[in-house]
């Protein structure tokens, strides 16, 4: 049933935003605009160097700054190590709010100072003393993967466990269709590729901030630019351990986020401040930390070897990808999952083997950030795409016209293929570029294979 | 910490007079696009700090072919009012319009590699560096002025007063070679003034930035023109020189390896440039 | 060395404030005035959203200690937006959406105020040199350069 065009008020029509009056008149609110009397500022000391055990934290000095209020450590912090991605069943808790007896990144929090002014706050962390003793780091995924590469996971590896939970011990995510071995020796070439990615800094006009202004009821209302409102919430209650129903969220206004939001990384510990001095905390990253400290998109390693038959159909592709965490899950172990249910493509193979590794490095974290997981699967998917094409001696359309998938195929993890449009997609591509596809390309269809 | 003191003396005599005074503790600042970053971050922490916006530095005199400029004239002054194309050129290629309406030619002396756009083209102009203290003036040439990375000239009690630019006698090109088009960091720039004798090179002068501890002479590419004429092979010859003799640093802009690379290719398209 | 305080015309008002040392007008404008369409993205004169305009020239008041403004005109965003209504450039980044998240906006629309001033009739290259200090993580600046051109063609090229 089609709904009559006539009828339709919203749906085709150009909508002016609801917030665009006042984005043009500088009207719009964000955390920082907010002023509130007799607010803290909290600056974080961090860690110097990529790895390393702290002996000793001497505050005496920091203490003595005009305008020091008070500083925090792991000890005032009710539960310390948490992993944001809890609240979906993700374990165990391995990143701490504030560092206890290590440090796994150059950059990391060890210790929050709050001051009457955002000057006294800097000048107290700079006379911070920190006696931490350096320890080798790692950097490179397969490296960290190496036996006597250092373990920076209470558990003893350096990945992510996938499946605990059901009682496996994977240390990838693993996809398993078909039989590759068998298909690589029927393939008439097998077609090779490494793509690597950079990890990639959000870099949002707006820095990551909140303001936690304690309420006389005995909430606190935060003020954040948290992509994440309820997800924060919840992070920050069980941090703090009190019930969620003394935290009241404002937020929704972001200066940009694009997936640099969403860490539960400023609010806990603000309000935790806030709950010690009962006086309003703010906490605003300035742009180097915004670089240097709050994540990142992750860098990626993918291999990937494929079996491919004369006539252009792909036989076998097996994939080993590795994500490159950082010193933390954060949103990860979700990427790389995701990154296992769409490294095959949207195209139907009918043998499979993925290894998708979540894996630790002494690099900053990485979380989320537009499409993550997918969007250099994408890259490397494609990339190895042409060149199957180049080796074959095919036209880089038609190859993925062939191969594209249908609807009522079986996708590597066992999904059934639904509203499949890429053939339909690069038909409407092509002809928007002007170039003339072949009519037997043209024949073709998401919903058989036709002929 | 908070800055405790804040002085905007309105005469070169007051400002030195303040140095004289505070000595080291004294940070001096002009347009304030170097100094105020850092303060901004907590890196820089200065107890006194002297901004020499009013002390009647910015001025662009002419006379005998020189041109005076003080040290506080904004870039964008330097853009509108100078009257000389290749220091517009090199003024135009600092920053975006409001860091131009702020930024100094003297600043641009201290200014950390990459940047230095626009000393460069100083550079090639042999222009000298006016230095004042309490105890008087004393006059040096700007190759002398850099003494290394971040390090320089100045004695204690003294600052940039004014610059003296000859003004060019024969033919100039400046190019900037950055990642994008605007307000972006050099991986090279090269500022050249070639004086001819005919079709022979008389005198040359190619000086060249980020590609060194601050903006550089590139020496040897210069004796490989004297008294050559400017054709393809002097030209590759002096490119080659060049490449070599360049100290580049990789950082996150460009790496060593491509900013030598470059500094072969865009001293050759300087120079093509003059040859017309 | 205690306050001190300083005067100059802000939005054609005159004013009187008492800064600390090296207060940046930033500051001053967005935590002691509560004038916040200013904004602050870095700090470090990098992002363009700080953008003010003294005297019609615009600078970046992150980088702008308040005593060095004493006795100037300086005009934010505040100050060119009608009491009803917007003016030719709020209306054509309204309409063009040449916003999104907004944060960078403020600091266009200074920029793009006073291009207009000096050249009521930029060329599309004009423009983007002029915006060249002012950095959008969001729109990819298409949007932000017709609405600029955009506002300049209702405006006939006349100031």
């Amino acid at each position: 049933m089609t709904i009559p065009e006539e009828t339709l008020n919203v749906v085709g029509q150009s909508v002016p935003r609801r917030d665009g009056l006042g984005h043009v008149k500088g009207q719009t609110v964000y955390v920082d605009d907010i002023n509130i009397p007799g607010t803290l500022h909290l600056k974080m000391v961090r860690s110097p160097v990529h790895h390393g055990k702290i002996k000793h934290i001497d505050f005496s000095e920091a203490e003595k700054v005009p305008g020091f209020v008070r500083a925090l450590t792991y000890k005032d912090v009710p539960k310390n190590i948490y992993t944001i991605l809890c609240l979906i069943g993700v374990g165990p808790d391995e990143e701490p709010v504030l560092a206890e007896d290590r440090v796994l990144w150059k950059g990391e929090q060890i210790a929050a100072i709050l001051a009457e002014t955002e000057e006294a706050a800097m000048e107290a962390v700079s006379k911070v003393k920190l006696d931490i003793e350096e320890l080798p780091a790692v950097f490179d995924v397969e490296e960290a993967l190496k036996p006597g590469a250092p373990i920076l996971k209470p558990w003893g590896t350096n990945y992510f466990i996938y499946d605990y939970e059901y009682g496996q011990q994977n240390a990838f995510r693993k996809v398993r269709f078909g039989d590759v071995e068998k298909a690589f020796e029927q393939a008439d070439y097998i077609v090779e590729g490494r793509y690597d990615s950079s990890p990639i800094e959000h870099a949002p006009t707006e820095t990551t901030a909140c303001l936690v202004k304690p309420e006389p009821d005995g909430r606190y209302t935060v003020y954040t630019n948290t992509q994440a409102l309820f997800f924060t919430l919840d992070n920050a209650a069980l941090i703090l351990q009190i019930p969620f129903n003394k935290l009241h969220f404002v937020g929704g206004t972001v200066g940009g986020g694009f997936g640099g939001k969403v860490d539960v990384i400023t609010e806990p510990i603000a309000i935790l401040g806030s709950m010690k001095t009962g006086r309003p905390v703010k906490y605003r990253y300035t742009r180097e930390e915004e670089m240097h400290v709050s994540s990142t998109r992750s860098a990626w390693r993918i291999y990937m070897k494929d079996g491919v038959m004369k006539d252009g159909r792909i036989i076998a592709r097996k994939v080993t990808s590795y994500a490159d965490s950082g010193a933390y899950n954060r949103h990860t172990p979700y990427a790389v999952t995701k990154h296992a249910a769409n490294v095959a493509g949207p195209y139907a193979i009918p043998n499979v083997w993925i290894d998708a590794y979540c894996v630790y490095t002494n690099h900053q974290p990485c979380s989320a950030m537009r499409g993550f997981g997918v969007t250099m699967a994408s890259y490397a998917i494609e990339v190895q795409m042409d060149r199957i094409a180049e080796t074959i001696g095919m036209d880089p359309w038609e190859i993925r016209f062939i191969n594209a998938y249908r609807n009522g195929d079986i996708k590597p993890h066992q999904k059934v293929v639904e509203d499949a449009t890429l053939i339909e997609v690069m038909k409407a591509a092509a002809e928007m570029v002007g170039h003339q596809l072949p009519d037997r390309l043209l024949a073709m269809n998401s919903w058989d294979r036709g002929k | 910490m908070a800055t405790k003191a804040y002085f905007l003396p309105t005469s070169l005599n007051e400002a030195v007079s303040l140095l004289a005074e505070h000595g080291p503790s004294l940070l001096v600042m002009a347009g304030g696009t170097l100094a105020m970053p850092l303060i901004n971050e907590g890196v820089s922490m200065p107890e006194l700090v002297m901004g020499l916006r009013r002390a009647g530095l910015n001025y662009i005199k002419r006379s005998d072919g020189v041109l005076s400029i003080g040290a506080t004239t904004t870039l964008t002054q330097m853009l509108n009012d100078s009257n000389v194309p290749f220091l517009q050129e090199a003024a135009h290629h600092v920053g975006a319009w409001a860091i131009r309406n702020m930024g100094t030619v003297g600043g641009n002396l201290f200014a950390p590699p990459p940047s230095g756009d626009f000393a460069v083209a100083l550079l090639a102009l042999d222009a000298k560096v006016k230095l004042a203290s309490k105890k008087g003036t004393r006059t040096l040439p700007l190759t002398e002025f850099y003494t290394g990375f971040l390090t320089n000239a100045l004695q204690p009690g003294e600052l940039v007063a004014e610059l003296e630019v000859p003004l060019p006698k024969g033919k100039t090109a400046y190019i900037k070679y950055g990642r994008r088009q605007h307000n972006t960091p050099a991986i090279v720039t090269v500022a050249a003034h070639l004086v001819m004798d005919g079709k022979k090179v008389k005198d040359a002068r190619i000086a060249l930035n980020a590609v060194g501890p601050h903006p550089i002479r590139a020496w040897n590419a210069e004796k490989a023109l004297i008294g050559a004429a400017l054709d393809a092979e002097a030209i590759r010859a002096a490119s080659d020189a060049a490449a070599e003799e360049c100290q580049p640093f990789t950082d996150s802009i460009a790496s060593d390896w491509y900013r030598r690379k470059m500094v072969g290719v865009k001293v050759g398209h300087a120079l093509a440039q003059i040859a017309g | 060395m205690p306050s001190k305080v300083v005067s100059f015309k802000l939005n054609g008002r005159e004013v009187e404030v008492m800064v600390k040392p090296l207060m940046t007008l930033q500051t001053l404008l967005r935590e002691q005035l509560n004038l916040t369409a200013t904004k602050a993205g870095c700090r470090q004169g990098g992002c363009g959203s700080c953008t003010v305009l003294v005297n019609g020239e615009p600078m970046m008041s992150c980088l702008l200690p308040v005593e060095d403004v004493e006795g100037q005109e300086v005009t934010t965003l505040e100050g060119i937006t009608p009491a009803e209504g917007l003016n030719p450039l709020q209306e054509a980044f309204f309409e063009k959406y040449a916003i999104q998240c907004g944060y960078c906006t403020p600091g266009m629309i200074m920029v793009a105020t006073a291009l207009l001033a000096h050249n009521p009739n930029p060329t599309r290259e004009q423009v983007i040199e002029a915006i060249s200090g002012n950095f959008c993580r969001c729109t990819g600046y298409a949007p932000i350069i017709e609405a600029i051109q955009a506002a300049a063609q209702r405006t006939n090229g006349r100031k």
